[in-house]
């Protein structure tokens, strides 16, 4: 069955990694093409770490920024362009979070908590990361998906999850082994 | 647990984001200068991939694509612009493999090609090299006819091996076809064979297994703007090393 190109955006991967090997070229419209394609759903990563807009556009500014200067360093051969192009805005978003709540660390006393089920269930069931997750143990399991997908530290997943910090620690660890086992 | 599997399990928890400061600032060091560290950390940015599928599209105000380009102006640009045709020069400062080519095979083309990049400073060549090569062959003698050279920047240029002739009042004109349901584009006309930039600036990026032809054609271009001739030579671009 053949997904429309919008309904999944994996489909974007050909001219996501071509458009970036223009960017290296010193091609400004190529970065543009990144822009229109792949922007909304950057920022849209981005606020579920951040959870404040402003900053999340902030985030994928800095990663346009970023994408632009490094082109060069993407290796088509090692990975994703698209897995590289989010691992870059993550990083800015992360950043930004750290940076946050060392200014103002009440920040996170926030009553809308982001529920770990959520981006699991939008998982396509043929998903072999959702497969792999559902196997784990659910402590395990909503450790590592609040720290991929709302950027959760040590400390505030211990608090989230009500687990002395070494537990969730040593949750991590396993759950990540079973995870690389079952993902091959 | 052995030190591979510590290492991959650090890869994991440096992409989840969980790493202290000093221990993420040692983990980037090594991504530089450990191969292997750095496929683990691109395994695992692609096993979690999936979850950024999952967020909704925002889309930004309208200013933030103004700022990202007046700080791309501001940047360094990411490179220079390419030189051109550091591999055309190469080809033709090395006569003995041009006389093997005009001679051969596409094989043997495709060797000296490999011979060629081999030879020279593999950085240099690397950040130069097209992306694409086509290597056109007649289909009845197999003979390689010409070459077309697709570079990261766009360009796009042929190169004849061989002098075809072109009777008068006919010219050859170059083809390419990356979707059947397009049909095949012009993209250059020549008087005799030598070596030309194609204009592929209008049509999608090159890609893999695109075919390109040359045809003989009445002068002025194919009256149909389709390919009307004979095919003299054709061949798909395979992506280099």
């Amino acid at each position: 069955m053949a997904a429309e190109p919008s309904s999944d955006p994996s489909a974007l991967e050909p001219q996501v990694s071509a458009a970036i090997v223009r960017c290296a070229a010193g091609e400004k419209a190529a970065l543009r093409l990144i822009y229109d394609l792949e922007a909304a759903r950057m920022v849209g990563v981005a606020i579920r770490i951040l959870r404040r807009r402003d900053l999340a556009e902030e985030a994928t500014h800095d990663a346009f920024m970023r994408v632009w200067r490094s082109a060069r360093s993407y290796d088509p051969s090692r990975g994703s362009a698209r897995a590289w192009l989010y691992a870059i805005v993550r990083n800015r978003a992360l950043t930004i979070l750290r940076d946050e709540r060392r200014f103002d660390p009440e920040q996170q006393a926030d009553t809308d908590l982001p529920q770990p089920d959520q981006a699991l269930q939008r998982l396509p069931d043929s998903s072999a990361l959702r497969q792999c997750l559902q196997q784990l143990e659910a402590g395990r399991r909503n450790a590592i998906v609040l720290a991929y997908v709302h950027g959760f530290s040590h400390g505030e997943l211990a608090g989230r999850l009500g687990m002395p910090l070494g537990t969730i620690k040593s949750w991590i660890r396993r759950g990540l082994a079973s995870l690389q086992e079952c993902m091959g | 647990m052995t030190p591979d599997r510590d290492d991959r399990l650090l890869a994991a928890e440096f992409v989840l984001g969980l790493l202290d400061a000093e221990t993420r600032a040692a983990a980037e060091r090594r991504l530089a200068s450990d191969a292997a560290f750095a496929r683990d950390v691109a395994a695992w940015q692609k096993h979690f991939a999936a979850f950024d599928d999952t967020a909704d599209a925002v889309v930004p105000a309208d200013d933030l694509w103004r700022r990202i380009e007046a700080g791309m102006a501001a940047a360094a640009p990411a490179a220079l612009v390419t030189p051109p045709g550091l591999l055309r020069r190469l080809w033709n400062s090395l006569g003995a493999l041009r006389i093997a080519a005009l001679s051969g095979t596409a094989a043997a083309v495709a060797f000296a090609l490999v011979a060629v990049v081999s030879l020279r400073h593999a950085d240099e060549v690397a950040a130069r090299k097209p992306v694409y090569v086509a290597i056109l062959v007649d289909d009845a003698t197999r003979q390689a006819g010409a070459i077309v050279n697709a570079f990261a920047d766009g360009r796009v240029e042929m190169i004849p091996l061989v002098d075809m002739t072109v009777p008068a009042g006919r010219t050859l004109q170059v083809w390419t076809l990356w979707n059947r349901e397009v049909g095949p584009r012009s993209v250059g006309l020549l008087d005799r064979a030598r070596a030309t930039p194609l204009d592929l600036q209008r049509l999608p990026t090159t890609a893999a297994d695109q075919l390109f032809e040359i045809t003989l054609e009445p002068a002025g271009g194919s009256p149909t703007g389709r390919p009307t001739g004979p095919i003299l030579y054709k061949g798909t671009t395979a992506r280099t090393l």
